[in-house]
């Protein structure tokens, strides 16, 4: 196997918040590698700052301190591409045309964009929904849509923020299928945020624990159950025991994270 | 006319009830319990409504209410979504304007009549002006809000996805506020016309607040409600016209059907 190359340098990120003029520190000193091709996901209590870091490596959120370097190899092209948690596609565009939105913004010809849209759309199984409405859509296929739009800008890294979380569990499950075969195909470097351990334990390559309230790196876990990887792997003594494992660090930081929200409810 | 079938099932209350009023009406003056002189017997209204029309004193009146909601709703429309738009992209400007507003949308837009007269050449174009006031009031309210009410997530993709500047504005900001503008736009309407005859009671000789103001004074019962009427009829259809231009315009938004 060859050495992997980094793809998502993030080093001594550190994230302060304003709030009710007391400043309040929700990532201290994150720092963490993907590699080019790795689907890595990050686990961590609420109020671990997961989100936020997601938000810092997409330049949505500015560090307070530290540095995110995206080793880019491709001129002219977006580094990342966010899907949102709640989708957050524009309710006034048609499904085609959220799929494209961001090639328009950066002046791509029409013909180009449809063609993309059209390749994207089929890849997320939507092609009969093009001129729909997203409020036409149920909320696994708006998800689907926002996987579009992402995927349609060709990013260097595709970021996922908890994209799941919001649908019931069997859509769920089917979208992790789906989000499997679509990485499988393009072979992108996707940061995965969820609060679901056995999800990421389904997706990633590797999983970074973090602690909550400063969030932490508190372990980095290789997931080696294999691929192509489906459902079945839950039936396996591997990831019965990685589980184990890292649910067990995982518990300590939720505990602890209760435990300091009564401290701070008597204070 | 299957489909008109098919509309009458759905909207049987919503025409039933105002036919019954009528029918009731009929009833009640036909047996004296209501005053024929005051309370004029429907079909006789309808009978003063067709001399009205026939003999073109209707058509002129009309016209002229109508081509003066056109312009005042106009000045309102572009004005009031200009300003609306700017206060609501803008903290300095919303918050300056916001009590200047408060303090003059409660005023009785015709007690604006006097004070128009003075800035502009009156007659003519001070009753549009006055009319307009209120139009615009309500318009760039409820642009502002509609600005405001854009989910903060959505801005946020789209800037994440590349909108910047003009972009921004005309793919994401605009559009999120027209469904608000258009119900700015429908009450702006709806406040034109309620304005427009008030203006016209006080301070016209045509137009159908005139008309309907000078029927009484003559008492001329029978004209006065049939001019009432035809008021009321153009309410509705301006109303439900806007409200048929907006489903098209917006596909987008939900329950596009409801008025």
């Amino acid at each position: 196997m060859p050495p992997p190359v980094p793809k998502v340098l993030v080093n001594e990120v550190s994230v302060t918040f304003e709030s009710h003029g007391r400043s309040v520190l929700a990532l201290d000193r994150i720092s963490l590698q993907a590699h080019a091709g790795e689907f890595l996901c990050i686990v961590g209590p609420s109020g671990s700052g997961k989100s936020t870091l997601l938000r810092v490596v997409a330049g949505l959120l500015r560090q307070s301190a530290g540095a995110v370097r995206i080793e880019a190899d491709r001129p002219g092209m977006p580094l990342t591409a966010m899907v949102f948690q709640e989708h957050a596609l524009l309710p006034w565009r048609t499904v085609r045309d959220n799929v494209t939105f961001g090639l328009e913004n950066r002046g791509v010809p029409r013909a180009e964009r449809d063609a993309r849209a059209r390749e994207m759309l089929a890849m997320v199984g939507l092609t009969r929904f093009a001129r729909h409405y997203p409020h036409q859509l149920s909320g696994g296929m708006k998800q689907r849509v926002g996987i579009a739009r992402a995927l349609a800008n060709d990013p260097e890294v595709l970021l996922m923020d908890e994209p799941l979380a919001a649908l019931d569990a069997q859509t769920r499950t089917i979208m992790q299928e789906e989000l499997l075969r679509i990485w499988a195909t393009l072979g992108k470097t996707v940061v995965y945020v969820t609060h679901s351990l056995e999800e990421a334990l389904l997706l990633g390559d590797r999983i970074v624990l973090l602690t909550a309230r400063p969030g932490r790196v508190s372990q980095v876990y290789s997931v080696d159950l294999g691929r192509p990887r489906g459902l079945e792997v839950r039936g396996s003594p591997a990831y019965g025991a990685l589980l184990e494992k890292i649910w067990s660090q995982l518990r300590e930081e939720v505990v602890r994270a209760m435990a300091e929200d009564r401290r701070g409810e008597r204070a | 006319m299957r489909a008109l079938g098919r509309w009458l099932t759905e909207h049987w209350i919503a025409v039933g009830s105002p036919l019954l009023l009528l029918v009731a009406w009929e009833w009640a003056s036909a047996t004296g319990l209501l005053r024929e002189a005051f309370f004029p017997r429907p079909s006789t209204i309808a009978a003063h409504l067709r001399q009205l029309a026939a003999d073109g004193t209707l058509w002129g009146h009309t016209a002229m209410t109508l081509i003066r909601i056109g312009w005042a709703f106009a000045l309102a429309a572009v004005l009031g979504v200009s300003v609306g738009l700017a206060m609501g992209l803008w903290r300095q400007l919303r918050d300056g304007l916001d009590p200047v507003f408060a303090v003059i949308y409660p005023i009785p837009s015709v007690l604006f009549l006097p004070f128009v007269s003075f800035l502009v050449p009156p007659g003519e174009i001070a009753l549009v002006v006055t009319t307009a006031v209120t139009s615009f009031f309500l318009i760039a309210f409820s642009t502002t809000q509609g600005v405001r009410q854009i989910d903060r997530l959505v801005v946020e993709a789209a800037v994440h996805y590349g909108a910047r500047g003009w972009r921004l504005f005309a793919t994401v900001l605009l559009p999120g506020a027209l469904p608000l503008i258009f119900t700015g736009l429908r009450l702006g309407l709806g406040f034109a016309l309620i304005v427009v005859v008030a203006v016209e009671i006080v301070a016209a000789s045509r137009g159908l607040g005139a008309l309907l103001w000078l029927s009484w004074q003559i008492l001329k019962i029978e004209d006065m409600y049939a001019t009432f009427f035809v008021i009321a009829f153009l309410g509705a259809l301006l109303s439900y016209g806007l409200a048929a231009f907006r489903a098209r315009l917006l596909p987008w938004v939900q329950d596009v059907a409801e008025p």
